[in-house]
């Protein structure tokens, strides 16, 4: 059953170093106050997974709290690269981040499986591509009915999922819309789950493509309005489109980056 | 670059810049896709898409480059008037719709051999790579199960012998697979600042299909550091139409987001 809590609590209740955290969310609905607060604890040696990890990766990366990153896609979206986590991948700084790197539609069977309680999941995609010559989790296996051959690749487990939603009830269920990504299968399939939301409701409303995740798949819910800033949550805020531009430059630059980690820890600025 | 001296197509603009000829060229790959989903990604190819769309391929299906389908012509990073938009179609759920063939996307190669082997992860050594770039992305699962073009504004960076990691297969690759696995398999056009390439021989290895107007054989051949294929004799690009002019300058890009590609050219 989930349980109302601050983030800092939820945080540093469920979210141990070494531990396996994916910061979900497509587009918007992305939990940077989340990101921002696993800095401020200094976790680290944490395996980071996201199909498609955005700013609020790079500056966890920067920051040191990765070992390892599992994606699909790695980038500023609208602007560019990910200057942290090229630097991290390229030249070992803050400290070397290894990469289990797969396809949007693998990552997304992983968590498929990773949700069904289903050891691995399976897909045509990879089919010709080098993919399996350099990431590990991928294997070939023979379709049973067919003899065709396919590729199998593990479910995802985290040991900790966090999204960001509009809504909780006062019985701590949760309901997410708009664009949705693999929300649902990441809560489900995670050992523990946080949850931050924009809101508290007495009820909720039915909505085409609403996504409702039960309390009993929810450790904890925090209310974090604006906790998806700068993405945005849809029908509650704008995606501050000047945030993602600004911190190219920012990324680009180790003593830039530094900086702008300091005054966020300070909590001057995030 | 123009086409002055080109003089190939009647009733053409003399002033149509090699951006306005390489977005007709990518127009032209999604001719006779009819009713399905065309995903151009980034603002050339997206740019052409919507010009196909609203000259000679009305059928198509477009987004908003986020997650709606839409009617009409769409300027370049406008937001759909709501009464445009046909359906949702989430980031979760496009897959199941697509991957039957149903969809022709293009997008971008950092490396692409002659074969249409295409790179986008990254360049050199994998585990300790030159340049660590965005990520496979769709490519592995996309291009084996519906049409795939490549646009590529700097042909002699991204052309290569062999691709450093394959994240999108070509014609070679792919023939080794069993059917179902190819069936979808069809690597259309790779359009670059110099001409149009296909696949369109016996050994399905890459063709120079045309030059844009004012590119010589030669200097496409030289940009490239694998034989191409020729035809006997190389056509010139289309240029555009008038139509096709004002569509791009008026309705679909009138702030000139295609020219971003080409700012070292033009």
């Amino acid at each position: 059953m989930s349980r109302f809590a601050g983030l800092a609590e939820a945080v540093a209740a469920h979210v141990g170093d070494g531990d396996t955290v994916a910061v979900e969310g497509f587009t918007h609905l992305i939990s940077f106050a989340a990101g921002h607060e696993i800095i401020r604890q200094g976790r680290r040696d944490l395996t980071l997974v996201r199909m498609t990890p955005d700013v609020v990766y790079d500056q966890m990366i920067g920051a040191g709290c990765a070992r390892k990153l599992v994606f699909s896609w790695g980038g500023n979206p609208g602007v560019g690269s990910l200057h942290r986590f090229r630097d991290a991948v390229e030249n070992g700084w803050p400290r070397p981040l290894e990469i289990d790197e797969h396809s949007h539609a693998g990552l997304a069977e992983r968590w498929r499986a990773g949700a069904a309680g289903l050891p691995f999941g399976v897909l045509r995609g990879y089919s010709g591509t080098s993919l399996a010559d350099h990431t590990l989790t991928i294997a070939p296996i023979a379709c049973p009915f067919t003899g065709e051959e396919l590729a199998a690749v593990p479910a995802l487990n985290p040991d900790v999922g966090i999204i960001h939603a509009q809504q909780a009830d006062r019985a701590g269920n949760v309901m997410l819309w708009g664009i949705s990504g693999v929300q649902k299968e990441c809560v489900l399939s995670s050992r523990r789950s946080i949850v931050t939301v924009e809101e508290v409701v007495d009820s909720f409303e039915p909505r085409v493509n609403g996504v409702v995740l039960p309390s009993w798949t929810i450790d904890a819910v925090c209310v974090v309005p604006g906790g998806a800033h700068p993405s945005y949550a849809h029908d509650f805020s704008e995606r501050d489109n000047d945030y993602y531009a600004a911190w190219d430059p920012i990324s680009r630059d180790r003593r830039a980056f530094e900086a702008w980690l300091g005054g966020m820890r300070d909590g001057v600025a995030a | 670059m123009t086409t002055e001296g080109a003089g190939t197509a009647e009733g053409a603009p003399a002033a149509a810049g090699l951006d306005e000829i390489c977005v007709v060229a990518l127009a032209e790959a999604f001719r006779g896709d009819g009713e399905i989903l065309g995903h151009p990604m980034g603002p050339v190819p997206v740019i052409a898409g919507r010009l196909a769309r609203a000259s000679f391929e009305p059928d198509l299906m477009l987004t908003d480059t986020i997650a709606y389908a839409v009617t009409g012509t769409l300027p370049w990073g406008a937001a759909p008037d709501p009464a445009a938009v046909e359906c949702y179609m989430p980031f979760r759920t496009v897959f199941d719709q697509v991957w039957s063939g149903r969809r022709h996307v293009v997008m971008g190669a950092s490396q692409i051999d002659r074969h249409g082997n295409q790179n986008i992860a990254a360049i050199g050594d994998y585990r300790a790579p030159k340049a660590q770039l965005l990520g496979m992305r769709g490519a592995p699962g996309n291009v084996i199960n519906h049409t795939t073009s490549y646009w590529v504004p700097n042909q002699a960076r991204s052309f290569a012998v062999s691709v450093d990691v394959v994240s999108g297969p070509g014609y070679d690759r792919v023939a080794a697979l069993p059917e179902p696995s190819r069936r979808f398999h069809e690597v259309r056009r790779v359009v670059t600042e110099l001409g149009v390439y296909d696949f369109e021989t016996p050994e399905r290895v890459m063709r120079l299909r045309s030059v844009h107007p004012g590119v010589t054989v030669d200097q496409a051949a030289a940009a490239a550091p694998f034989e191409l294929a020729m035809p006997d004799e190389v056509p010139v690009s289309r240029v555009p139409t008038e139509a096709e002019l004002h569509l791009l300058r008026s309705v679909i890009d009138p702030g000139g987001a295609r020219k971003a590609d080409f700012r070292t050219r033009l």
